[in-house]
C-alpha cells in the first residue's frame, strides 16, 4: 500500500524517476569518496602531519611515473578478478569467502603446468590458465556442493577450506616445489613461453609487472556480465539469490544454481592465481596473494555485485592502495590512512539506506510541489 | 482511566486527517469521520484505500501528518498504542497478537494483572476472564492454552483483553477473515451485545454482506479519501461496491455449466506425514478437464500441504497422483510443470515472486530456458521484454514499464503477474490457492473471470480458498478438508449454502467413505 505510487505513473514519469535514482546513486558514490577523503584528511591533521603533501602523494602519485601506473594496473587486475570471483556467488546470495583457497589452487595448477609441462607457444599460455580455472572451480565446487546438498554453512566451509589450502600451498612451496639450490623460498620460474606478455613490451614504456592479464580480466568481467544478464544459468543464479523459494517454485533446481555460482566464482579466482604466477611473479612465492582475497570481497560489495562495476571499483581501490604505498614512501604518513579511507567508504556504501533516504526526500518534495501546483 | 471523556461528543473522530508516508505516498487524504458512541460503524474500501492506516492512527500506531484525531470528544495526540489504550481504545488485529504459551486468562490480564506486590493472582485472572466472557457473550475457556484453542477463541480472547482494559472503542480489523460462518454469527451476536452496552465498534471489512448484517452505518473509503457514510439500511452490496471502486461493479460471475472432459488430476489414497503442520490422510479425488473443484476448510487443515504436494514442492509419503496420465508423485517442480501443472501459491510474497527483480523476469521463471526466450544457451532480453509487454497488456497489469521491480506493485497487481505467468503457460491443471487474498475488488473480479475462462478452455482447476462465498460462486464441485481428511464432497454446488458447508468444516457433519469415493475409478493406474 505504501508503494502503489509507481504503478500509476506513466512511462515517461517512470523513466524520469529512474534517471533521477541513477543520478542520486552516482552522486552519492562521489560524495562517499569525498567524505572518506575528508575523514582521512582530518585524521592526518590530528596526528600533526601535513595532509596536503600526503594527499598529493596519495592522489597523484600512482600516475606520476609509468612504472607506477604498471604497479597499479597489475594490482587492479588481481584484485578485480578476486572481486568478480565473489560477486557471482553473492548474486546467488551465497557468502563465499573462499577466494583465497581458489586462488592458491589456481596458482599451484598454473605453476605446475607452466613449469613442468613443455607445450607449444600459444598452448603454453592457455593451458596453464585453463588448468588454473579448473583447479579454482574444483575448489569452489567443494564448499558449493556442501552448502547446496548437505546444508553446510558456506561461510564456515569456505573459511576452513582456505585454512587447509593455504597450509598445503605453503608446504609445497617450501618443499617439493621449491627451486632446488635456491636459498630463498620460491618455486622455479615458469617457462618463457608461458609468461603473460608484459605491457612494457607492448607499449614500449616501462610498466612494471603489469601484463596482458589486464585484458584477460576485462574480458572475464564482460563475459560474467553476459553470463548473468544473458544466459538461462545467469537468470537462475539471480533468481536463486533474489528469492530461493520463488526459484524453487518456478522449477529451478536451486542447489545446482548455488553449485554453479561457486564453480564459476572459483574458476575466476583460479585465473587470478594464474595471473600472479604467469604474469606478476613468474613463479610461486609464499603468501603471494597477501590480503587481496579479502579486499576482493570489499570490491564486490562496493560494486553491488555487478561485474562491470566491479572493474571500476577494483581500479579505484587499487589506485588507493598504490597511492598509499607512494604516500608512505614520500611522506611520513603511513599506509594506515588508506585503510581508514577505505573503511569509511565501505561503511558509507554498505549503509544502503542513505541513498534511499535521499530519494525519498526528493520524492516527497516533488509531491509537495505538485500539491502546491494543483492549488 | 477514561475520566477525560466528554459525555456528549463523538466517541472517535478524525478532522481533516492526512497521512503522508516517508516515500511520498499519501495513504489518507483529508478524512473527516465522526463515530458517535454506541454505534457499530463499518469502514469498507479496497486494499490500499487507507482504512487500515486510518485505524492505526486511532490506535496510535501511526501519527497523522496533518489534521487531528479526536477520542472521547477531545483532540488527542497519540504517541503510541499505550496512549490509545489509556483513552479506552482497543484494537483486534488481523494477525492476532497473543502469547501462545499462556492461557486465555493470562493473555486477557497481560499487562494489567490482578494481584499484589508483583505477584499475579492466577485465580482472580480466571475469574475476571470468566466474568468478562459471560457479560459479553464471548465463550472462552479461561484455562486453555492459546496455542491449543481455535482461531475463533483466540480472537475472542483478544476482544476480552480489550474489555479488561476498559475499552470504550473497539477496532476490529477484518475479524471474520479467519472464522467459519458459525463463528462469525457468534461474533456478531457478541458485538451487538457490546454495542447495546454502550461500546463503539469500528468494523473493518471488505465482505459487504457481513457489513450489511452487522453495522449501523457504513463509511466507504477510496484511494485514501472518505467517499461517504450511509446508513446500512439504505445500502445494498451493489451500491457499496460501486462506492468503493467508483463505478458500478458486481462480483457475480457469469458461469455456464461445466463441460467436464477427461479426468485430468487423479489423486488416490494420498498420504503425507508432515514434520510440522498438518498431515494428510488417504485423500482420493478426481478433477476433470473443464471443471473447477473447490476445496473448503478452515485454514490450516491441510489445504496448503495438499497444494504444495500437487505442485511438486513437497513429496507425498503415500498414494498416487496422476496428471493427465503422468505419474507426478516422484517428480520435482520442473517435472510437474512439464506435466502441465500451474500453481498460484497461497503466499505470493513468500514464493510467488522475487520482489526485487523486474516484472519481466518474474514472468519467465518457468520458461526462461526455452525458445522463444532462450536459444542455444543465450537468453534474449528483448524476447523477455516483449513477452512481458504482451502479458502486461493481456492481463491488464498496471505498470509503466516491464522493468519495474515487483516490490513497487500493489497486492492485486502482483497477483495479476503471477496469474498471468501461470495461465499463459496453458496449464492442464491449475492449482489456485487463495487467489484473491488481499486483492481489491477490481482485481478479484478479474481473477474470477480468468479462472472461469481457463476452465472453459479445458483446464482442470483446483480452487483452494478460505473464502466460502468465493468457493460457492466459482466451484462446479466442492470438497471439504478437515484435519487432513476429506470430510465432505458436493458434486452439485447449486443451492449449497455457506452455513451447510460450514457444518462440514467444523466437523459437525461429514460424508461417509462411500459417498466420498463414489464414481472414482479404483486402482493405481489411470484408465486410458
Amino acid at each position: 500500500m505504501t508503494s502503489t505510487l509507481i504503478e500509476t505513473e506513466d512511462r515517461r514519469e517512470y523513466r524520469a524517476t529512474r534517471r533521477r535514482g541513477l543520478a542520486v546513486d552516482l552522486s552519492m558514490t562521489l560524495a562517499t569518496v569525498l567524505a572518506a577523503l575528508a575523514v582521512g584528511f582530518l585524521v592526518i591533521l590530528a596526528t600533526g602531519k601535513d595532509p596536503v603533501a600526503a594527499y598529493e602523494a596519495l592522489l597523484t602519485g600512482p600516475l606520476e611515473r609509468s612504472f607506477r601506473v604498471g604497479r597499479w594496473l597489475e594490482d587492479a587486475t588481481t584484485l578485480t578478478l578476486l572481486g568478480l570471483s565473489v560477486a557471482i556467488p553473492f548474486r546467488a546470495r551465497q557468502i563465499s569467502l573462499g577466494a583465497e583457497s581458489q586462488l592458491y589452487a589456481g596458482a599451484l595448477a598454473a605453476a605446475t603446468v607452466a613449469i613442468f609441462l613443455p607445450l607449444p607457444p600459444v598452448a603454453a599460455v592457455v593451458v596453464p590458465l585453463v588448468a588454473a580455472a579448473a583447479a579454482g572451480a574444483g575448489m569452489g565446487f567443494v564448499p558449493g556442493s556442501m552448502k547446496a546438498r548437505l546444508g553446510a554453512n558456506e561461510i564456515v566451509a569456505t573459511l576452513m577450506l582456505n585454512a587447509i589450502v593455504v597450509r598445503v600451498y605453503d608446504y609445497l612451496v617450501n618443499g617439493p616445489l621449491k627451486e632446488p639450490g635456491s636459498s630463498a623460498v620460491h618455486s622455479e620460474r615458469v617457462q618463457q613461453d608461458s609468461v603473460l606478455t608484459p605491457l612494457t613490451d607492448w607499449f614500449g614504456i616501462p610498466l612494471g609487472r603489469s601484463n596482458v592479464g589486464l585484458f584477460l580480466m576485462l574480458l572475464t568481467a564482460v563475459a560474467l556480465w553476459l553470463l548473468i544478464t544473458r544466459t538461462p544459468l545467469g537468470y537462475r543464479i539471480r533468481m536463486t539469490g533474489a528469492n530461493s523459494d520463488f526459484a524453487e517454485y518456478g522449477g529451478i533446481r536451486v542447489p545446482r544454481a548455488i553449485e554453479w555460482s561457486f564453480v564459476i566464482g572459483g574458476a575466476v579466482a583460479g585465473l587470478a592465481g594464474a595471473h600472479l604466477v604467469q604474469g606478476v611473479y613468474g613463479r610461486l612465492e609464499p603468501g603471494m596473494a597477501g590480503s587481496l582475497a579479502f579486499e576482493g570481497i570489499v570490491v564486490a560489495l562496493l560494486a553491488r555485485n555487478n561485474p562491470l562495476v566491479v572493474v571500476i571499483a577494483g581500479l579505484f581501490y587499487s589506485y588507493l592502495r598504490a597511492g598509499g604505498d607512494i604516500m608512505e614512501q614520500q611522506t611520513d604518513v603511513g599506509t594506515e590512512i588508506v585503510v581508514v579511507i577505505q573503511a569509511v567508504i565501505v561503511l558509507l556504501v554498505t549503509a544502503q539506506a542513505l541513498p534511499d533516504l535521499l530519494k525519498r526526500r526528493i520524492a516527497r518534495k516533488q509531491a509537495a510541489q505538485k500539491q502546491v501546483g494543483a492549488r | 482511566m477514561n475520566e477525560s471523556w466528554h459525555a456528549a461528543g463523538p466517541a472517535v473522530a478524525a478532522r481533516a486527517v492526512t497521512k503522508t508516508y516517508g516515500n511520498g505516498v499519501r495513504a489518507v487524504r483529508g478524512v473527516d469521520l465522526t463515530v458517535p458512541p454506541g454505534e457499530i460503524r463499518a469502514v469498507v474500501g479496497e486494499n490500499g484505500a487507507g482504512k487500515s492506516t486510518l485505524m492505526k492512527m486511532f490506535y496510535g500506531l501511526e501519527q497523522p501528518s496533518s489534521g487531528e484525531i479526536l477520542i472521547g470528544g477531545r483532540p488527542r495526540t497519540l504517541r503510541g498504542p499505550a496512549a490509545a489504550i489509556a483513552l479506552g481504545v482497543g484494537m483486534v488485529h488481523q494477525n492476532l497478537m497473543l502469547v501462545p504459551s499462556f492461557t486465555v486468562a493470562q493473555n486477557v490480564v497481560l499487562g494489567v494483572e490482578p494481584g499484589r506486590r508483583g505477584l499475579v493472582d492466577a485465580r482472580a485472572a480466571v475469574e475476571i476472564t470468566a466474568r468478562l466472557a459471560e457479560e459479553a457473550g464471548l465463550a472462552v475457556d479461561p484455562k486453555a492454552r492459546i496455542d491449543e484453542v481455535s482461531v475463533g477463541m483466540r480472537q475472542r480472547t483478544e476482544i476480552l483483553k480489550a474489555l479488561h482494559r476498559r475499552a470504550k472503542v473497539l477496532i476490529l480489523d477484518e475479524p471474520t477473515a479467519v472464522l467459519t460462518p458459525q463463528e462469525t454469527e457468534d461474533l456478531f451476536a457478541a458485538v451487538r451485545r457490546l454495542r447495546d452496552g454502550g461500546m463503539t465498534v469500528l468494523f473493518i471489512s471488505h465482505k459487504l454482506r457481513e457489513v450489511r448484517e452487522i453495522s449501523d452505518q457504513v463509511s466507504v473509503m477510496r484511494a485514501g479519501s472518505l467517499v461517504g457514510t450511509v446508513p446500512t439500511a439504505d445500502a445494498t452490496e451493489r451500491s457499496l461496491a460501486a462506492m468503493m471502486v467508483g463505478r458500478d461493479l458486481s462480483l457475480d460471475v457469469d458461469r455456464a455449466a461445466a463441460r467436464r472432459g477427461e479426468v485430468t488430476l487423479r489423486v488416490r489414497k494420498l498420504g503425507y506425514e508432515a514434520p510440522t503442520g498438518q498431515s494428510l490422510h488417504r485423500l482420493s479425488f478426481d478433477v476433470a478437464a473443464g471443471e473447477i473443484v473447490g476445496v473448503a476448510g478452515i485454514e490450516g487443515n491441510g489445504q496448503s500441504e495438499l497444494a504444495e504436494i500437487l505442485a511438486g514442492l513437497r513429496s507425498p509419503t503415500a498414494g498416487t497422483i496422476h496428471v493427465g496420465g503422468t505419474d507426478t508423485a516422484g517428480l520435482g517442480v520442473a517435472g510437474h510443470r512439464r506435466a502441465g501443472v500451474g500453481y498460484v501459491p497461497e503466499d505470493r510474497l513468500h514464493n510467488g515472486a522475487a520482489l526485487d527483480e523486474s516484472i519481466a523476469d518474474n514472468l519467465v521463471v518457468d520458461r526462461h530456458d526455452r525458445p522463444p526466450l532462450a536459444r542455444r544457451g543465450v537468453l534474449h532480453p528483448k524476447a523477455v521484454r516483449a513477452h512481458a509487454e504482451r502479458l502486461i497488456d493481456q492481463y491488464a497489469i498496471r505498470t509503466p514499464d516491464p522493468s519495474v521491480p515487483m516490490r513497487a506493485l500493489s497486492g492485486g497487481n502482483v497477483q495479476k503477474v503471477i496469474v498471468a505467468r501461470e495461465l499463459s503457460a496453458g496449464p492442464r491443471l491449475l492449482i489456485a490457492s487463495q487467489v484473491t487474498r488481499g486483492v481489491d475488488i477490481g482485481a478479484m473480479r478479474f481473477m474470477y473471470e480468468r479462472l472461469v475462462a481457463a476452465r472453459d478452455d479445458g483446464a482442470a482447476v483446483l480452487l483452494i480458498s478460505a473464502d466460502l462465498t468465493e468457493l460457492l460462486a466459482l466451484s462446479d464441485r466442492l470438497l471439504v478438508l478437515k484435519e487432513g481428511l476429506l470430510v465432505g464432497r458436493f458434486d452439485d454446488t447449486a443451492g449449497l449454502t455457506e452455513k451447510h458447508v460450514g457444518l462440514y468444516m467444523l466437523g459437525v457433519e461429514h460424508h461417509d467413505d462411500k459417498h466420498l469415493t463414489a464414481g472414482l475409478a479404483a486402482g493405481e493406474e489411470p484408465t486410458p
